[in-house]
């Protein structure tokens, strides 16, 4: 039994190190930009797909094994030129509308990426499954946790920390603050606007990308991952409350264990039990566990 | 004007996509047809959709889920309950689409814009999950499937599938439309209509006026509701099957995208968007395998460049030819036009 | 506009609003009676647009009570508010862009009649409601461009509009915050008779204004409400105000009041007004 709930926190808590991380990348887009970034998705998608890729080339480049981590954070920050490709070309060009219109356009995103995805990779999944196993195992308390996993777990925490000390006592982190609290006062500041947008959308890619790679060793890619996992990254940022990192940091543990006992106890309960509460906290408290503004 | 009238020259346009309407089935190809019929469907949704998108301003990205109801309430009727005659189903499904968009509503209603978006999302993704768990009622993701339906009380089983489809049920269904489509321009272009697209410019003017903005939301979306679901039906006997992803939420998604590309500020945009959407589908899908990338850019070219979609675009181009022609005859400026 | 009888269609009863450390409101109470003409006058930042706020439900005050002949209405909301027979014009245009001069009236009259949820009827068959939207709007100088769109209308007539479309609710009480603010000088008197004549002609009984322009205040008003940093300065009628300019003061204790007199009625002080009336 406690072998069970070790293993079931456990891997909770793992999935939602990588939720984290595309939920965080989708706050820091909504809480500048105030725009809800379906595409997040696949943005998680292509940084599973390309991690897969760079770890094949690495290998056959002869890099030990062990160094995975490496092509696969590599991959994650390569894609960060997809950030300013569509943020310049294409949602700057809807800042002033509405805020459905801006949905719509990420939407617009999400089934280009598909079909990118599918033009570049195929159908097929692609996975580096042996990789799984290199970092072997450990046991703790009669539970048996792949390696991998607590490595995942702690870069998430890592990226965390970072981004907290980002938005804390970096120049950009406090003109993120800023303009989330006070978009008008922080123009009016000087603060290009443009540029901010631009360097946000970018890190939100990033984040999401990242996601997807890390993932990669315990699943492999495939073409519904970024249409699936939105489904989560949504879940995780309205429990979270929008627009807040502490909100992906809670919302994604929340999301990842529920999800995690779900599986372990009856699997097919896992979306309905995540969207009831989704449709709960909308109505009982829109804002979330630690969201502002308004519903 | 707020809402786009028909004047004379249209009514001609409305005559001629009529009679392509109703002779096509005997003159064109058969699988031309048969997504033709797929259209009457999705047209017939659509309208309910845009009641609350177009007219009252509020985008769901969850009325695949009344969809769904519609198409599964055909399949529970005729396999497991024996209710085979379409005018019950549709019914059925209608008084389950206005209750369930009451309930739904509710709750929805008072949320905008974002928020509101993403509530009818969860809503949608909720009824996919039910659909998937209680697979012992619903067939789980293999769904169900579908028994042909008595029309107007006539058993026609016996008839080829492709014969049915495309003969009575063809024309059944495009009546059906028809109605539907008079329903729906009495209930837009009554006073409740006005309200709801005051609400949609300006709902803080709109509750100073004395509107119930919340309340009219709330009807809207009951209505929306009982179409959608209505549009479900008449799909479910072309697909002869239902299953979840009907529900999914890019599928509510495509229904945004055929209002949008049609044109969702003009009464019949929504169902030319339906229109072009499946057979623009089919053609490029023909053509080459990425017919997503092609929507997808698509509608990013619309949401940017023409977000009133093709009727918008045609409408400004009308409007420059009569500005013309008005400028060249030298119009009386204080004349009011017959509306 | 004369004042009948005594009973008050409008009351407020000691409302104060704070925004954090900001007092916008600090205590204010006064009556409207049945036919008065009200102007609200004061500063920017005084607390006008507040108080009109909380008059017309839109705020909730901190403490203090909004009253409608005998019914308590504080915080109520507008749009219950509307269907009492309270209606309200913005002094930033509050419109429906896309609708037309005729439609915006239209589903004002709509919404007075209960008609909102006629949802199977065709507007265009309403002859009288298209009647009453034509007559309103000539009443307010747009008989002609009743089918062009609000959006495309200039700024004053515009402001016209959102305040006609008030007017078409038949209030009893009309709450208008700065009615002629965007509308040239030369045409702000036309438009204060043309509010007049309308209010006459639909029945409506009292009017509060919110005003800049002290011409206007002092031609048009029964009564005169001097707002200042969230209190009432002065309540009483423009020949009074006129007359116990250093009285109010001297009462108040102010030395700054005789500043803020002037500030309020601009270069044509009171002093100047005092000295070249007769009655001095």
């Amino acid at each position: 039994m406690g072998t069970d709930i070790i293993n079931i926190l456990f891997s909770g808590i793992f999935y939602a190190s990588t939720l984290f991380l595309v939920a965080a990348g989708l706050q820091v887009v909504f809480g500048v930009q105030r725009i809800f970034n379906m595409a997040c998705g696949s943005f998680y998608a292509l940084g599973a797909y390309v991690g897969v890729f760079f770890v094949k080339t690495a290998h056959a480049a002869g890099l030990p094994p062990a160094l995975s981590l490496i092509p696969l954070i590599a991959a994650g920050f390569f894609l960060f030129f997809i950030g300013p490709i569509i943020e310049r070309g294409l949602l700057r060009f809807v800042y002033d509308r509405d805020e459905t219109f801006q949905l719509l356009l990420t939407f617009a995103v999400v089934l280009m990426l598909e079909d990118v995805i599918k033009f570049i990779w195929g159908t097929s999944p692609q996975s580096t499954s042996e990789l799984y196993l290199v970092y072997g195992q450990i046991t703790w308390f009669g539970a048996v946790l792949p390696v991998y996993n607590l490595i995942v777990i702690a870069s998430s925490l890592i990226i965390a920390v970072l981004i907290g000390y980002m938005l804390a006592r970096t120049r950009f982190g406090k003109i993120i603050r800023a303009t989330v609290d006070n978009r008008e006062a922080s123009e009016a500041l000087g603060i290009n606007m443009k540029v901010v947008y631009a360097k946000v959308f970018t890190l939100g890619t990033v984040l999401g990308t990242m996601g997807g790679a890390l993932v990669i060793p315990s699943t492999a890619a495939m073409t519904e991952m970024g249409v699936e996992l939105i489904v989560m990254a949504f879940a995780v940022v309205v429990i979270g409350g929008l627009g807040s990192m502490k909100g992906a940091f809670f919302g994604a543990m929340v999301v990842g264990i529920l999800r995690s006992i779900a599986i372990a106890t009856y699997p097919e309960v896992e979306l309905l039990v995540i969207y009831l509460i989704v449709i709960g906290v909308l109505v009982f408290r829109p804002e979330g566990l630690f969201g502002g503004s308004r519903a | 004007m707020a809402y786009v009238h028909m004047k004379n020259p249209k009514l001609w346009v409305f005559l001629a996509v009529t009679l392509f309407l109703l002779i096509m089935p005997r003159l064109g190809s058969q699988y031309l047809s048969y997504l033709l019929l797929t259209f009457l469907g999705y047209a017939v949704a659509l309208l309910g959709v845009n009641l609350l998108f177009g007219i009252a301003g509020l985008l769901s990205f969850g009325h695949a889920l009344f969809f769904a109801l519609g198409a599964y309430t055909v399949a529970f009727l005729t396999t497991k309950f024996g209710v085979l005659h379409m005018e019950a189903i549709l019914l059925i499904a209608i008084v389950a689409g206005v209750l369930l968009g009451a309930a739904i509503g509710a709750v929805c209603v008072r949320y905008i814009k974002i928020y509101f978006g993403l509530l009818t999302l969860a809503f949608g993704m909720l009824f996919y999950s039910f659909l998937l768990k209680f697979y012992y009622f619903t067939g789980g993701d293999e769904g169900m499937r579908v028994l042909r339906p008595y029309l107007l009380g006539m058993d026609l089983s016996a008839v080829p599938k492709m014969q049915f489809l495309l003969g009575k049920y063809y024309y059944y269904a495009l009546a059906a439309l028809a109605v539907a489509s008079f329903a729906m321009w009495r209930i837009v272009s009554s006073p409740f209509g006005l309200c709801l697209m005051a609400i949609r410019d300006n709902p803080e003017k709109a509750n100073y006026l004395g509107i119930d903005v919340r309340r009219y939301r709330w009807y809207a979306f009951i209505i929306s509701g009982g179409y959608t679901a209505a549009g479900g039906v008449l799909l479910a006997p072309v697909l002869g099957q239902v299953d979840p992803t009907l529900t999914y939420w890019t599928h509510s998604g495509t229904l945004v995208f055929m209002i949008l590309l049609g044109g969702f500020n003009t009464f019949f945009g929504p169902m030319l968007g339906a229109f072009l959407y499946i057979f623009l589908q089919d053609t490029v899908m023909s053509l080459i395998p990425y017919w997503r990338f092609v929507f997808g850019a698509m509608l990013a070219f619309i949401v940017i460049v023409a977000p009133g979609g093709v009727a918008g675009v045609i409408g400004s181009l009308w409007k420059k030819e009569a500005a013309r022609d008005s400028a060249r005859n030298n119009a009386d400026p204080g004349s009011e036009r017959s509306a | 506009m004369t004042p009948q009888g005594t009973m008050p269609i409008l009351a407020a009863s000691d409302l104060r609003k704070s925004y954090g450390d900001f007092v916008a409101l600090d205590g204010v109470s006064f009556q409207v009676r049945t036919g008065e003409f009200l102007s609200i006058i004061g500063p920017n930042g005084a607390g006008k647009t507040t108080l009109i706020n909380v008059l017309t439900g839109l705020l909730r005050p901190n403490t203090g009570k909004v009253f409608f002949k005998d019914r308590e209405i504080t915080g109520i909301g507008p749009q219950r508010l509307a269907k009492l027979g309270i209606a309200r014009s913005f002094q930033l245009v509050n419109i429906f862009p896309e609708f037309t001069v005729d439609e915006f009236l239209q589903v004002a009259i709509f919404s007075r009649q209960g008609k909102g949820t006629h949802f199977f009827t065709p507007r265009g068959r309403d002859h009288e409601v298209r009647n009453q939207a034509g007559d309103l709007a000539r009443l307010f100088g747009l008989g002609e461009k009743r089918n062009i769109q609000a959006k495309n209308l200039p700024q004053g007539d515009k402001k016209l509009l959102d305040v006609a479309s008030a007017f078409a609710l038949q209030p009893e009480v009309i709450l208008l915050d700065e009615p002629t603010s965007g509308v040239s000088t030369g045409d702000k008197n036309k438009v204060m008779e043309i509010l007049l004549s309308a209010s006459k002609k639909m029945g409506i009984q009292s009017i509060i204004q919110v005003e800049h322009d002290m011409d206007l205040v002092f031609s048009f008003s029964d009564r005169i409400i001097a707002l200042h940093q969230g209190r009432i300065l002065a309540d009483s009628t423009p020949n009074e105000i006129k007359r116990n300019e250093e009285v109010v003061c001297t009462v108040l204790g102010q030395k700054e009041c005789f500043q803020i007199f002037s500030d309020l009625f601009g270069k044509k002080g009171l002093a100047d007004d005092g000295r070249n009336s007769q009655d001095r």
